[in-house]
């Protein structure tokens, strides 16, 4: 019985000792949207990369599904329960994060948002690290005009009416496309939807609109907001066997599209830099607690990719990131 | 005289019964060609049979399940399972295509059954076992892809949805819309002419009656659920075909476009009704006013209010039928 009381308080004095270890020292909680996306699992390697670095504890924890508001709310509740030091967040929803963001600033918890903006809340958060999303768009507009020499009929694919993100890359790329006077967008109005299958039959009915009996695709270049469009534009394009005389720009990269970027099928692909959007939000997170000022805004940069670029190294490391190297120390 | 009359009208209301659906596909056919006679060439019509597959396919199956008063959500997501599971056997293992796509259909099945047994063994409602399926089929179909889409190389598959060659238009359509059409055939003569046919009617018009009258009820529906996955498996190698990928997220809310082309086609969701025909051309509806209105360059808010009121009249028009029936 002794000995039991003993090994008792010897476990009760060590998790008390532990305690008293890792309330000295700062943790991170990082919600991304979602957790088994490759684009958070890049996301993740930043943020541990970050974490390693500065000596800081990083919690990695996230809804199941990228629609899963609650989910997501009560993941944010939970930390600011757990007392960390700061939050890291990149909201499902531009509006329903608003409340539990502003209850864990209340309480005196510092929140980096990332990757997707919060509406109404400059002044509840300490910074905002993503992609440009407009700036994006502008991007491949730039391009599509310098691939087709300031000419040609151009069509849009749109993503999801309400995806604020992609609004924001297609209205860069519209905007951007008014330097070259004589660019026209043939085609604007259609949305591609949330599969591949959906958005190549729409993408094969704006071909079928827009061909004609000589062999001629009827536009000359695609912009697709997304990797799932460029997908669908790709396969329709192909499968018309009308793919030489099409130039598609797509935004982000997956395996397939860099697959089809090698064999030139696609023109371009703006690509964004998911690692970086990690690290810099746990970096950033890192001065806020430390007392320093940090920008409000901070652009983690987007970079226009052509077949010819593949074999430089920085981008290679950009399309093919060793993730494991940083994922396997978590 | 007056039974003359009464002859005359119920002979009206079976024609209207057989030959709706069909006479409501010429109705948007022929208002689409008014508007843009391109539709009217023989590449829109081999695009329009061609994006009509993978959902008619589906609708074969889901058909019977509506028929025996059931229904199944699971389907979308059977249909990424059996992509996925193709994708892996072609890419990873490297598995001939034929018995690639035969697993897939294996793997439609084997879901199929499993909604059947938890239906007919737990007596639990069709709605709230599938509900559960479309997620668990879904997140297994993830897992085991790893959360990625696989890309397969072109093989003989991808011709079953790919375009004609210039020398093979005399073909119509690809081979997976004659597929469908052939299978389509083969259900509709099950349905018509075999005792198990008329027993799927009996169960879907009055359960308690057709258990009275000795018919295994349980077995009627085990059979229709399994049958169904299987269609719903064969509508996954037919993704995969279309797409070149397996694709985890595939095929997501899918069902909801089965489900509408069984019921534009005459289908009654409380069981009793419905017709494979009629499912096919529901199918082949929705992608007629898919592809008029975005040959017009008509928006895209606009071809869901359009397919939401075809969708409506359809329903509204059969009630009539069914009052005028009686």
């Amino acid at each position: 019985m002794p000995r039991l009381f003993y090994v008792l308080l010897a476990i009760v004095l060590l998790f008390m000792a532990c305690q008293q270890q890792s309330s000295n020292q700062i943790t991170i909680a990082v919600i991304p949207k979602g957790t088994t996306a490759p684009f958070w699992n890049a996301v993740k390697a930043g943020a541990i990369q970050a974490a390693q670095e500065l000596g800081v504890k990083m919690l990695w924890m996230g809804p199941e599904l990228e629609d899963n508001r609650q989910q997501q709310i009560a993941l944010v509740d939970n930390q600011v329960m757990n007392q960390v030091s700061g939050i890291v967040l990149a909201p499902l929803d531009e509006n329903a994060l608003r409340r539990p963001v502003r209850s864990a600033v209340d309480r005196g918890i510092p929140v980096v948002i990332m990757d997707s903006g919060l509406k109404d809340a400059e002044d509840i958060y300490s910074s905002f690290v993503a992609t440009d999303n407009y700036l994006a768009g502008k991007l491949a507009a730039e391009h599509m005009g310098e691939i087709l020499e300031g000419k040609g009929r151009i069509v849009v694919l749109r993503y999801l009416e309400g995806s604020a993100s992609t609004d924001k890359r297609e209205n860069g790329f519209m905007e951007g496309l008014k330097a070259f006077p004589a660019m026209k967008i043939i085609s604007d109005e259609q949305y591609g939807g949330p599969t591949k299958a959906k958005a190549q039959q729409v993408s094969e009915n704006i071909i079928m609109r827009f061909r004609n009996d000589t062999g001629d695709a009827g536009f000359d270049g695609a912009f697709c907001p997304n990797g799932a469009m460029t997908y669908g534009m790709l396969q329709a394009l192909k499968r018309s066997r009308l793919l030489e005389k099409v130039r598609i720009i797509g935004i982000d990269a997956d395996p397939a599209l860099v697959t089809a970027l090698e064999n030139r099928e696609v023109a371009g692909l703006v690509v964004q830099n998911p690692i970086k959007i990690g690290y810099q939000s746990v970096k950033t997170m890192f001065q806020v607690l430390q007392g320093q000022n940090v920008e409000k805004r901070i652009d983690t940069g987007v970079v226009f990719i052509s077949p010819d670029d593949l074999a430089k190294p920085d981008i290679k490391e950009l399309i093919y990131p060793d993730l494991d190297k940083w994922l396997s120390q978590y | 005289m007056q039974i003359r009359k009464l002859i005359d009208q119920r002979f009206t209301w079976s024609w209207l019964n057989k030959f709706g659906p069909f006479l409501a596909l010429l109705l948007v056919f022929g208002f689409f060609v008014t508007l843009n006679a391109k539709i009217a060439t023989a590449t829109a019509l081999e695009i329009i049979m061609q994006q009509s597959v993978i959902v008619g396919i589906a609708a074969l199956g889901m058909t019977m399940v509506i028929i025996t008063g059931g229904i199944d959500l699971s389907a979308g997501s059977n249909i990424a399972m059996s992509s996925v599971v193709i994708a892996l056997l072609l890419d990873r293992l490297g598995i001939p295509p034929i018995y690639a796509a035969f697993t897939g259909i294996l793997s439609g099945l084997f879901w199929g059954f499993v909604n059947g047994m938890l239906i007919t063994r737990l007596r639990l409602v069709p709605f709230i076992v599938t509900l559960g399926t479309l997620l668990i089929v879904r997140g297994a179909a993830k897992g085991l892809a790893n959360n990625m889409p696989i890309t397969v190389g072109e093989t003989w598959l991808s011709n079953l949805l790919a375009a004609l060659p210039a020398g093979n238009k005399w073909l119509l359509f690809p081979a997976g819309a004659w597929l469908m059409i052939a299978l389509a055939a083969l259900v509709s003569l099950l349905l018509q002419d075999t005792r198990i046919g008329r027993h799927i009617f009996a169960v879907g018009s009055n359960e308690q009656t057709a258990r009275l009258c000795g018919i295994a009820v349980g077995r009627i529906k085990l059979f229709v659920f399994t049958l169904g996955g299987a269609f719903a498996g064969l509508a996954g190698v037919m993704l995969l075909s279309y797409q070149e990928q397996g694709d985890p997220a595939g095929a997501v809310g899918m069902e909801l476009d089965i489900i509408a082309a069984v019921v534009i086609g005459g289908g009654s969701l409380s069981g009793g009704e419905g017709s494979v025909v009629g499912s096919l051309i529901g199918a082949i509806i929705m992608t007629v006013i898919r592809t008029g209105c975005q040959l017009n360059g008509w928006p895209t808010w606009v071809t869901q209010l359009v397919t939401g009121v075809v969708i409506v009249v359809a329903v509204a028009v059969d009630n009539l039928r069914h009052r005028k029936a009686e």
